[in-house]
């Protein structure tokens, strides 16, 4: 067998595979991070939040470095219909001093300093290059991949897919079982939106640092999916997530949905005399644990989008934080399975134990049910008008009539709204069950 | 046979080619207060051309190297406080050598141009820079930009014999091209096509010329365009590239940017399709399409193509 | 024989605020702008075949390493990157030609892109030459070595374009499109992505500055000054002038959710305007 070029190549400059190159290059190993674009980030779209716990094995002190806009102090969850909105307001003073929960920051800035520190950890990053394929013995093990530079092979013992959404390299080494992927992406339309940081800071009740991250749910036009919008330093993520097939049967537009949100009563004061900066789009996987891939094959692991592990289901957007966990386990599991210079399926199975026994497969585990609930035509149509009214009839004063029970205006909204009560129970279960 | 040329504000030298004035030459000799040195081949032919100048010098040349033609026009620029040239082909290459022969800053790219300073362009066109210059100084205007004044009557000529030197060595002209005849030459098409970066690639910008003969359509491109070798550079439509003078404009994503517009002429009638509703060629435009640019010329393409009933 | 790539490092969706005019500069590693790969190709293929190194040269921060490996890995012979002044073409030429004459000596040849995306003056090139005493050829769609000297095509104005033999030493730019550039190959990458990066400073110069920035703002287009209207009668000129009797409808924006709604609005549009025969 000729020499191979690196113990470990890894695919995709995004959190997980700088996390991955980060800790297999931390352990001595020789690695190859390979990236698409001219610099990690360039070309990566998300909210804008990301939940900094996982990075405490990785990082210590993390919060001095990572290149933060805001840390997040109120969480809010807004249910809405065309006209009205009920929000869950959370603030926590604690989540604005170390440890901290959670930041908005680029992800140009993010990638970037995960990717130095994988560099600076001794591991060599090659940007501008593509991946095309994989490399394989005669057995089929994975040995390493092909990218579209000239004399493009790269051979290694391991081989690291963090190539997000809808990755080739997970297709091509054959760990997709499931073949019809499109059902289970979203499409994730943002805006940013710039406001004088003053300004932005009354508006939301803000200071110093500290930043709010707000889900919506209701604002789709009952697309399954959802909304969000987060503060930044001097400007505001709006954004939408919605399933792609529930996009294409309703033939609707991302940017209307989006420009319905900029609009809503809720909404709209929030934003108003903003400037548009930005608008990107880009799909994430949405099915959850039950559309994972084979996570583990002869020579390969598959960390993070790559393997959907991002969560997306109403009230959650959480992506990042899950590639960085998977990343990192992948990078052990490279380390140990090289150790044992064992690198097939079996060698490498530690990497399925690890996330297993790690919030990166339990949490995703917890609430496999929760993209169907999410996703149901309950939750995404009427729960929010049900809602939304019941809270509506709840404050109204209709004097001289006397106030209504709640027992009774739960069961005539819910009849008006064609829920059976029966069905909210069950809904109430799984979402207890999982949230629980 | 005046030597130089008097103390004046300023004046806009033009370069000449085969009598033919380039891009802008009316809008720099209206910003120089209608003063213009025309130095070329033809300064005759295009003198008659310039409608804005009141006063005009012609240096009568075949066209030396650009660091030959600085030298030798810098002694009758002496006295001048602001040389303007247009940003165009020739002018940009003149420019920078003027003001190293005359010692004395460049000021590129403007879009106003006035006593002490500029207005220049930067950053593709998105950012604006006001410069001011401690003393004397040198200016090109971008084409496009301010339009032109005619000034009534003929102008007072003067001829100027320049002194050439023996053997100006440097670039040495063989020939010059003239564009790839397409079915109407862009500078003359009534309706005009324009595939910009949003168009996405190859395939769509083929579709275009397709779509072109059934309007009865020149294809025209912008920078982004004909930078990545879809088109060549001939149908580049901007300051840097043809000027052209439709009475349709259809723009498929195309963002409307300074270099861009200032070369289409005032077209009557303008449509754009962008994803962008907020871009500056769709407010420009008379109907602004917000849709997918490569989708709706492919259906465009397929609605032509279908047969009348 | 030594030809020189000066190419600058940019990044090219840098945002421009829309408000103030501020740039957002990143600091973060970009790569060649716009023609940069371009001058790049022209160089490396001038270099070999006049037979002589190729150097990559650009005036930037650190954040340019990147770009200056890439380069290495494309077969430039050496890179060099400049510390100093760069704030306009004057001062870029300036910079560059110092820090050439310092580690490499006088070059043969420089190719530049045109203009860049940050300046877009294409002044640079003009001012290397005039440093270097050296013939110019700006914005060339060809470029390519021939008994001892250069020949190119150069872009004009209107789709013209001229023929030219540029002598030794000259300074070309080159347009972005005018060749593919090659893509450095892995193991080249590889070997570069460790290699140092020499730098050079050059500090500014004494004499006081003959340019002074006063304001930054957004671009806003100034009023068009138009020809006076034409016609025969006081009363037709100012018909015209106003436009009353030409038909006009006012500017409308649609969001088309499928493309044979958009396709509907143009050919709407082309129709009523007599673009189309109606019905056609
Ligand atoms: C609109 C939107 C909002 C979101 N909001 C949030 C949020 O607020 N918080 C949160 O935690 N998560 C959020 N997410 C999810 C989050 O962005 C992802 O889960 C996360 O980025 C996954 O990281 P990754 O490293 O697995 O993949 P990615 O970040 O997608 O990185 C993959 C990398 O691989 C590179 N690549 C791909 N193919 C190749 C190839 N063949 N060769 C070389 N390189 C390749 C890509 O260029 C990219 O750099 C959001 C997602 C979207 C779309
Ligand atoms: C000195 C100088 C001279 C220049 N001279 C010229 C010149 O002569 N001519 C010229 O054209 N340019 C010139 N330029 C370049 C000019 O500044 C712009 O960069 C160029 O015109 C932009 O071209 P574009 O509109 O195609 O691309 P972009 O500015 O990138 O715009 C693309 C547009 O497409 C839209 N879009 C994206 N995707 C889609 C989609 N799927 N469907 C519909 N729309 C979509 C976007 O919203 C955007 O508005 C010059 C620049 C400089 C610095
Ligand atoms: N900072 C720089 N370093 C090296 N080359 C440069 C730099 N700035 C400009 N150039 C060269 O000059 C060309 C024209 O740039 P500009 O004059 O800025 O329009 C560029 O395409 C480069 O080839």
């Amino acid at each position: 067998m000729t020499e191979r070029m690196f113990d470990v190549v890894v695919v995709g400059a995004g959190p997980a595979g700088s996390a991955a190159a980060l800790t297999a290059a931390r352990a001595g190993l020789s690695v190859a991070l390979v990236e698409r674009g001219p610099h990690p980030g360039s070309k990566n779209v998300y909210g804008g939040v990301v939940y900094g716990r996982v990075l405490d094995e990785l990082v210590p002190r993390w919060w001095e470095q990572l290149p933060a806009q805001r840390w997040i102090t109120r969480r809010s969850t807004m249910i809405m219909t065309d006209r009205q909105a009920v929000t869950v307001d959370v603030r926590a003073e604690a989540w604005g001093g170390p440890p901290y929960n959670g930041a908005t920051a680029f992800r140009a800035d993010l990638d970037g300093w995960l990717a130095r520190l994988a560099e600076e950890a001794g591991a060599v990053l090659v940007p501008s290059t593509v991946a095309t394929g994989l490399l394989r013995d005669v057995d089929g093990m994975v040995r390493g991949v092909r990218t579209d530079r000239p004399d493009g092979d790269l051979t290694a013992g391991v081989v690291i897919a963090c190539d997000g959404v809808n990755s080739f390299l997970a297709k091509e080494a054959g760990l997709f079982t499931d073949r019809d992927t499109a059902q289970h992406n979203s499409l994730g339309v943002k805006e940013t939106l710039a406001l004088p940081r003053e300004v932005l800071e009354d508006r939301f009740a803000l200071r110093g640092r500290d930043g709010l991250d707000m889900e919506i749910l209701g604002c789709t036009r009952g697309i399954p999916g959802g909304g969000f919008l987060y503060t930044n330093l001097d400007s505001i993520s709006l954004g939408v997530v919605v399933g792609l097939k529930g996009l294409a049967d309703s033939g609707v537009r991302p940017e209307e949905l989006l420009a319905d949100l900029r609009a809503h009563p809720s909404i709209a004061p929030l934003v108003r005399g903003a400037e548009l900066k930005e608008y990107t789009a880009h799909l994430l996987p949405e099915g959850g644990y039950d559309t994972m891939p084979e996570l583990v094959g002869d020579g390969i692991l598959v960390a993070g989008d790559a393997a959907a592990m991002c969560l997306a289901a109403g009230v959650w957007l959480e992506g990042v934080n899950f590639a960085i966990g998977a990343g990192m386990y992948a990078g052990r599991a490279a380390v140990e399975a090289l150790a044992r210079d064992d690198t097939s399926l079996a060698g490498l199975a530690g990497y399925r134990r690890m996330l297993e026994e790690s919030f990166v497969l339990a949490d995703h585990r917890k609430l496999r049910r929760v993209p169907g609930l999410v996703f149901s035509d309950r939750v995404q149509q009427r729960y929010p008008a049900l809602l939304c009214d019941l809270a509506e009839e709840f404050f109204r004063v209709d004097n001289p009539r006397p106030k209504p029970g709640l027992g009774r205006l739960l069961r005539r909204t819910a009849s008006r709204h064609g829920v059976r009560l029966r069905h909210l129970l069950s809904d109430a279960v799984t979402g207890w069950r999982s949230f629980g | 046979m005046s030597a130089a040329l008097p103390a004046l504000d300023a004046v806009a030298v033009v370069v000449v080619r085969g009598g033919e004035l380039p891009p802008g030459a009316d809008e720099s000799a209206a910003e120089a207060g209608a003063a213009a040195l025309l130095v070329g081949d033809g300064t005759e032919g295009a003198r008659a051309r310039l409608s804005s100048a009141r006063t005009v010098w012609t240096v009568e040349a075949r066209l030396p190297d650009a660091g030959v033609l600085a030298e030798v026009l810098a002694p009758l620029l002496a006295r001048v406080h602001t040389v303007l040239l247009p940003a165009s082909s020739d002018g940009r290459d003149l420019a920078p050598r003027l003001a190293v022969a005359l010692d004395r800053p460049l000021l590129a790219g403007a879009v106003s141009v006035a006593g002490q300073g500029a207005e220049v362009l930067r950053h593709d066109g998105r950012q604006l820079v006001e410069l001011a210059a401690t003393g004397p100084f040198v200016a090109t205007l971008l084409p496009g930009v301010r339009g032109a004044e005619p000034a009534d009557g003929d102008p007072v000529t003067y001829r100027i014999e320049a002194r050439w030197p023996d053997a100006p060595g440097g670039t040495h002209t063989l020939g010059t091209v003239a564009p790839e005849a397409g079915d109407t030459p862009l500078p003359e098409a009534s309706r005009v096509l324009g595939a910009g970066a949003g168009l996405g690639g190859g395939t769509a910008v083929a579709l275009l010329a397709g779509v072109g003969r059934i309007l009865g359509a020149s294809v025209g491109a912008t920078r982004a365009v004909t930078d990545q070798g879809l088109l060549p550079h001939d149908r580049q439509i901007g300051t840097t590239g043809v000027v052209v003078d439709p009475d349709l404009y259809l723009a498929f994503g195309i963002s409307g940017a300074a270099q861009h517009v200032g070369g289409l002429g005032s077209p009557r009638h303008v449509v754009s399709v962008n994803t962008d509703p907020h871009c500056p060629m769709t407010a420009m435009a008379d109907l602004g399409i917000v849709a997918d640019a490569p989708a709706v010329l492919a259906e465009l393409a397929r609605r032509l193509e279908a047969p009348h009933d | 024989m030594l030809v020189a790539a000066a190419i600058r490092h940019a990044d090219p969706g840098a945002p421009v605020d829309p408000l103030t005019g501020a740039v957002r500069e990143d600091r973060r590693p970009g790569r060649a702008s716009d023609a940069g790969p371009a001058a790049l190709e022209h160089a490396l293929r001038l270099a070999d075949a006049l037979g002589g190194r190729c150097v990559a040269v650009t005036v930037a921060g650190p954040e340019a390493d990147g770009m200056l490996r890439e380069a290495l890995a494309a077969g430039a012979h050496e890179v060099l990157r400049v510390e100093g002044p760069a704030q306009d073409g004057a001062a870029t030429a300036r910079t560059v030609h110092r820090a050439l004459l310092e580690r490499h000596g006088v070059p043969d040849v420089v190719v530049c892109g045109d203009e860049s995306a940050s300046h877009g003056t294409g002044a640079t090139p003009a001012f290397l030459a005039a440093r270097l005493g050296a013939a110019q050829a700006l914005g060339l769609l060809e470029l390519r070595a021939a008994q001892g000297a250069l020949h190119a095509v150069r872009r004009l104005d209107a789709g013209r374009s001229e023929r030219l033999r540029v002598p030794l030493p000259a300074v070309c730019s080159v347009l972005a499109g005018s060749v593919r550039p090659r893509r450095a190959p892995l193991p080249a990458v590889l070997a570069a992505s460790r290699s140092a990066v020499p730098v050079v400073t050059v500090a500014p110069p004494t004499s006081p500055e003959a340019v002074r920035t006063v304001a930054v703002r957004p671009y806003r287009p100034r009023p068009k000054v138009l020809p006076g209207p034409s016609g025969d009668t006081a009363r037709d000129r100012m018909l015209a002038l106003t436009g009353t009797f030409v038909p006009r409808t006012p500017p409308r924006v649609v969001t088309a959710a499928e493309p044979a709604h958009a396709v509907d609005e143009l050919l709407g549009f082309l129709r009523s305007h007599g673009y189309l025969e109606q019905g056609g």
